[in-house]
């Protein structure tokens, strides 16, 4: 009897995801058509438009794509050790300002992108430690730091750091510290994107073939387990919000030095990645490459709706919102599915979370 | 500071204080109950958007307020459903929440008025007047549900009922109760809190419906839940003290009238809430069971 | 001893269960207690007594079959009908809410039938306890009493309920033999007064002592219903198991050798920060099973748990091997040959993680190269270990939660056995399991002291511990009371001894 069992639950598996996945999509284009009529627009053409209008720009597409691959990986590798990481945001926006800073003041790429590396991982141990060893929220505190950075950064940049060219910008990132195209044939490609692969691979091989990946995975499975084996489950922790909230900072680098090369004065081109990141993460499922092909998958949406925008004439906030839609369609069923039989999310409050896994 | 400052940054605190104090209280009573919302900002926000829209179109204050209530016992029942009946993952959908509720504000703000920050003004309700300051009379009738939620929760039957859901809801079940049920009522009227304070926010305060009407407040409440120990008397301390922060900022910006400063302020009470929870930590003990969906063998 | 003439209390007829995936737990199962009786449910782990009693008591719907209650035919949709109806189970794990106080649970429990005051829920239930000579402390929060304490206040919730039909499920596993005394006087007291109890349990002695009828359950199936003073204890067994049980297993005689553990003064914590283990020493020598014995909840596992790093220690010294471990972190612990199989195979292995992951969460330093896993090196070692211990799994990469509760014992067993340990420290390793399984594991045991290496039993199953150990150290609150040969103890002084009772020392 039992044999049966384990042979079919792989196949279990496979066939749930693929439902999933394509009854998510079904799902989620049919409630963006009906809004898109609802509001009196062309529902096809709309979903057309909004989930194919993006490849018409690759280059944008996958740069997009590099982007918010960080800022989902920042979410899924915490979650993995079960910490809700929303502090995606924060650390993106602080990623960002210190790699402007430190382009002016290097002039080199790369120290740019470590520097925001950098700043995103203290915002990160911040918030890891305080759960850990102070028993706060984890949601609270993350909250707090996004929206206290978001005022802080914009103060900065409208007094003190703005281009007296363009006021409502930022100073620029010098020319010799700019991530630039790549040009094969008659096609030209922002680095960024291989370099987000780069980074994708990186995170994977943590995850499944180093010692502190396994420990991430196992306390968050078990902490009673970890600690069984020897496996310090709140140190853990603290390292898992450190390395998200590394690679949340590299994402607000990676768009500040090779694609925008400046700031804006109201954070609109970061604005909303961070939670975003959270959707695509879900999308795909916690794992790397998953998050890879779900970011590739958003771009495409984020796209489609500025066609859709140009072309029909809907306005921003509502391609915004579609694109959401869809996503949420996706993240639901896997996010459903996340307490059922897999990560137990530690508890928000009290003391001696542990105990109570 | 004069002490005239001094009186007006207590007075102006209140205004902040209710939607913080009815949303703990709220929240207090769900999580005694065993569930954990956290999607009490995207409840605040739908609720400030229904009741506005009421109030834009009727101009009737006691059905705005009605709606807005009504609103937030909705959204709970649904999460109630999701978290308790589906045993899905309370935290996820509570985050779901938040996302859905301001993609909903951005489309109605379109729909509604053709803005995209903020509505018209809207009918609100009377102020009194204190010491030179408009105080809302909701002000002290969120103290007065506040205390009454105390005595529910801890000197009536039901109430005990409630927290052994959220304690032991093995135990609770075998003497009897429905615990998916319990919670579920606990969810809808913790939510329906929430969905006042919302009708607070827009109708009552501020007087508008804005994308960011919430501002993080929802968090904030959260985080006085854990502060005052899930006990609504001494929540009712702790928004008070989280909107003295708020006041503080408000005080500040009118003061020192400079717009990029402005910006500094702004952060005082999200800074002021990140140092107490730091270094306060919460007092007395969550419910055992919270969180934990309850699985029926 | 009454026998009301008429109708017998309860009757169930023709009981058969059978559970989705096929299980069949309970066939045509026929069940009657006379009124005022103290029936005994009697059968191994498994037989289905708790089953049973959980399908009187509504909680199950059984797949056949007919219950009756003082002649009139029921169907209980729930606990809560059955209490109602004046019937009341007493589970192993109380339902009492632990942060309430004991007046609190009474108040939460009457509410359920009907409205309730507290002045009229703390007189009945001081009125009860009078003439019962019950003493709980009603305005005590329940996880501060001792568990003996707790078992009573439930027993006094169970009264108020006015139940006529008391059903307790193994109700002495936790409690020491002092207790277990008072437990019994007071379910006289309670027969005198009229009311029936059905008394599940798997111990033999108790059966003969309380009940004066017993059905024995094997596998689903009622074996026979006896006059309990017309039936020994060796009969009981035999029905239970279906053979005849060896009370011996032929285990060769001790020839100790070289200690490989010591354990001097050792100070632990539990997790609410309270003195869990007090100045516990012991050695522990090559070629022998050293059994700690005691009621759980005495500081075993907190002891266990500091020996091998999880666990911080106070006070005290971990000597292994001649090398001292104390505070060592466990990653270290098991590299240097001392193994710990837990109790609990939630905590032994990660159920949502694959076989060969799991084969090496206790050894992971010595499958990396620098910072790399070696998947190749694990997986290598995971079919050795299922292979070796007959674990019953189609692929490496099935996750572990697919298994069956033998089969994860198995592995988590053989993973520590494969890496070849000098000691093995093995927590209830039987616990829950079918006889076979049970068979294999000890054995296994044995087999270990043969070759030559160390094995700390830590159990409650006093049958385990007699077969199996070389030596015995009684636990109690902290301490070993003594230490000594299986031979030097009667029953009398062991279960003192677990009550707390210091004899003279015995070695």
């Amino acid at each position: 009897m039992r044999s049966e069992k384990l042979a079919s639950w792989r196949l279990i598996e496979y066939t749930t995801i693929a439902v999933e996945i394509t009854g998510s999509i079904a799902l989620g284009l049919v409630v963006a058509g009906s809004i898109l009529a609802l509001l009196g627009y062309d529902p096809a053409r709309g979903i057309f438009l909004l989930v194919f209008g993006g490849l018409r720009n690759p280059d944008y597409l996958l740069s997009r794509a590099a982007f918010i691959a960080m800022t989902a990986l920042a979410f899924s590798i915490p979650l993995l050790a079960g910490v809700f990481n929303i502090g995606g945001e924060g650390q993106m926006y602080l990623g960002g300002l210190a790699a402007l800073l430190a382009a002016v003041y290097s002039g080199n790429a790369a120290v740019a992108i470590l520097a925001g590396g950098l700043a995103g991982a203290a915002l990160g141990l911040i918030i890891g430690a305080l759960k850990a060893y102070r028993d706060v929220n984890e949601v609270v505190s993350a909250i707090m730091l996004n929206l206290t950075l978001f005022y802080v950064i914009v103060y900065a940049i409208t007094a003190e750091l703005y281009d007296p060219v363009a006021p409502h910008e930022s100073i620029k990132v010098p020319k010799g510290a700019r991530l630039g195209v790549i040009r094969f044939g008659g096609l030209k490609l922002h680095i960024i994107f291989p370099l987000m692969l780069a980074l994708v691979a990186v995170a994977y091989y943590l995850l499944y073939h180093t010692k502190l990946g396994y420990e991430i995975r196992a306390s968050g499975f078990s902490p009673k387990a970890a600690r069984y084996a020897g496996i310090d489950p709140k140190k853990t922790s603290v390292y898992s919000m450190v390395i998200g909230g590394f690679f949340a900072g590299v994402g607000g680098a990676l768009n500040v030095v090779g694609f925008t090369y400046y700031i804006d004065n109201l954070l609109t081109c970061m604005y909303g990645m961070g939670f975003t990141g959270i959707g695509v993460a879900l999308m795909g499922r916690n794992n790397p490459i998953g998050v890879a092909l779900a970011s590739i998958f958003f771009s495409m949406l984020v796209l489609g709706g500025s066609r859709m925008q140009m072309l029909m004439r809907v306005p921003k906030e509502v391609a915004d919102t579609l694109s959401g839609v869809i996503i949420v369609a996706l993240s639901l069923p896997y996010a459903y599915r996340m307490l059922i039989s897999y990560i137990r999310i530690r508890r928000m409050v009290g003391v001696g979370a542990e105990q109570h896994s | 500071m004069e002490l005239s400052s001094i009186v007006s940054l207590f007075i102006l605190a209140l205004s902040p204080m209710v939607p913080l104090l009815l949303g703990s209280v709220g929240e207090i009573i769900i999580e005694k109950a065993g569930v954990v919302n956290i999607g009490i900002e995207g409840v605040f926000l739908l609720s400030a958007l229904t009741s506005a829209m009421v109030s834009f179109f009727t101009g009737s204050l006691p059905l705005a307020i009605f709606v807005g209530v009504i609103t937030g016992l909705g959204v709970g029942a649904i999460f109630a459903v999701i978290g308790v009946y589906l045993r899905g993952d309370q935290i996820v959908a509570g985050v779901g929440i938040n996302l859905l509720a301001y993609g909903i504000g951005v489309i109605a703000l379109f729909k509604t008025w053709n803005v995209f920050g903020a509505s018209p003004p809207v009918a609100t309700i009377p102020k009194w007047v204190v010491a030179g300051h408009g105080v809302s009379p909701m002000a002290p009738i969120s103290v007065i549900i506040a205390v009454l939620a105390w005595f529910f929760l801890f000197r009536t039957n039901t109430g005990l009922k409630l927290r052994a859901c959220g304690e032991e809801p093995r135990a609770a079940e075998a003497m009897g109760v429905n615990v998916m049920r319990m919670r579920l009522l606990a969810t809808m009227l913790g939510s329906s809190l929430m969905g006042l304070a919302g009708a607070y926010l827009s109708i009552d305060w501020v007087g508008q419906f804005t994308r960011q009407i919430t501002a993080g407040r929802g968090f904030i409440a959260l985080a006085n839940v854990a502060f005052s120990g899930w006990n609504p008397i001494t929540a009712i301390v702790g928004a008070f003290i989280f909107g003295f922060f708020e006041a503080l900022a408000i005080y500040l910006s009118i003061s020192y009238a400079q717009p990029t400063l402005g910006y500094v302020f702004r952060t005082i009470p999200y800074i002021g809430t990140l140092l107490v929870v730091m270094i306060f930590r919460s007092r007395g003990r969550a419910p055992a069971a919270l969180a934990k969906p309850y699985i029926k063998e | 001893m009454g026998m009301g003439g008429s109708q017998p209390a309860v009757e169930m007829r023709g009981i058969t269960k059978v559970y989705p995936d096929g299980v069949v737990a309970l066939r045509d199962v026929d069940f009657t207690v006379r009124k005022g009786e103290v029936h005994g449910l009697l059968g191994e782990n498994g037989a289905g007594k708790t089953t049973l009693m959980r399908i009187l008591y509504g909680e199950i719907e059984p797949s056949r079959g007919e219950i009756w209650i003082f002649g009139r035919r029921v169907k209980f949709r729930g606990p809560w009908d059955a209490i109602r109806q004046g019937v009341y189970m007493v589970y192993q794990q109380f339902s009492l809410v632990p942060a309430f106080t004991v007046l609190e649970n009474l108040i939460l429990a009457s509410s359920s039938m009907g409205r309730a005051k507290l002045q009229d829920v703390r007189r009945k239930a001081e009125k009860i306890e009078r003439e019962i000579g019950l003493e709980v402390p009603l305005n005590a929060r329940v996880e501060e009493l001792s568990v003996g304490v707790q078992q009573k206040a439930e027993i006094l919730k169970a009264l108020m309920s006015e139940a006529k039909i008391l059903v307790l499920d193994e109700p002495t596993s936790v409690l020491t033999p002092i207790e277990v005394r008072e437990l019994m006087k007071l379910l006289s007291r309670l027969r005198e007064m009229g009311i029936t109890i059905i008394f599940i349990t798997h111990k033999l002695r108790e059966a003969k002592e309380i009940t004066d009828r017993i059905t024995v359950l094997r596998r689903g199936r009622v074996v026979k219903v006896v006059e309990t003073r017309d039936v020994s204890q060796e009969e009981l067994a035999k029905m239970m198991v279906g053979r005849e049980i060896t009370f011996d297993i032929t285990k060769k005689a001790a020839k100790a050798g070289a200690p490989l553990l010591a354990v001097k003064d050792l100070w632990v914590r539990d997790d609410r920060g309270l003195m869990a283990v007090k100045g516990v020493s012991f050695e522990l020598r090559a070629r022998e099973i050293l059994s700690i014995v005691g009621v759980a909840g005495n500081g075993q596992r907190e002891l266990v748990e500091a020996i091998v790093g999880i666990r911080p220690v106070e006070k005290g010294e971990v000597v292994f091997s001649g090398e001292s471990i104390t505070q060592m972190p466990p990653s270290e612990v098991y590299r240097r040959g001392l193994v710990y199989i837990p109790d609990s195979r939630a905590v032994g292995l990660i159920l949502d993680f694959n076989v060969t992951d799991n084969s090496i969460l206790t050894r992971l330093k010595q499958f990396l190269s620098g910072g790399r896993i070696l998947w190749s090196e694990a997986r290598r070692y995971s079919s050795r270990i299922v292979k070796e211990f007959n674990v019953l799994v189609d692929s490496l990469r099935t996750p572990v939660r697919h298994l069956s509760g033998g089969n994860q014992q198995r592995l988590l067993v053989g993973r520590e056995v494969a890496s070849n340990p000098k000691v093995i420290i093995a927590a209830e390793p039987t616990h829950g399991l079918d006889v076979a399984a049970t068979e294999y594991i000890r054995s296994l045991l044995l087999k270990l002291r043969d070759e030559g290496k160390a094995v700390l039993l830590v159990s409650t199953d006093l049958d385990e511990v007699f077969q199996l150990s070389d030596r015995m150290a009684v636990i109690y609150e902290g301490q070993i009371m003594a230490t000594g040969r299986p031979e030097d103890f009667t029953a009398e002084e062991l279960g003192l001894l677990m009550g707390g009772v210091k004899c003279e020392a015995k070695s």
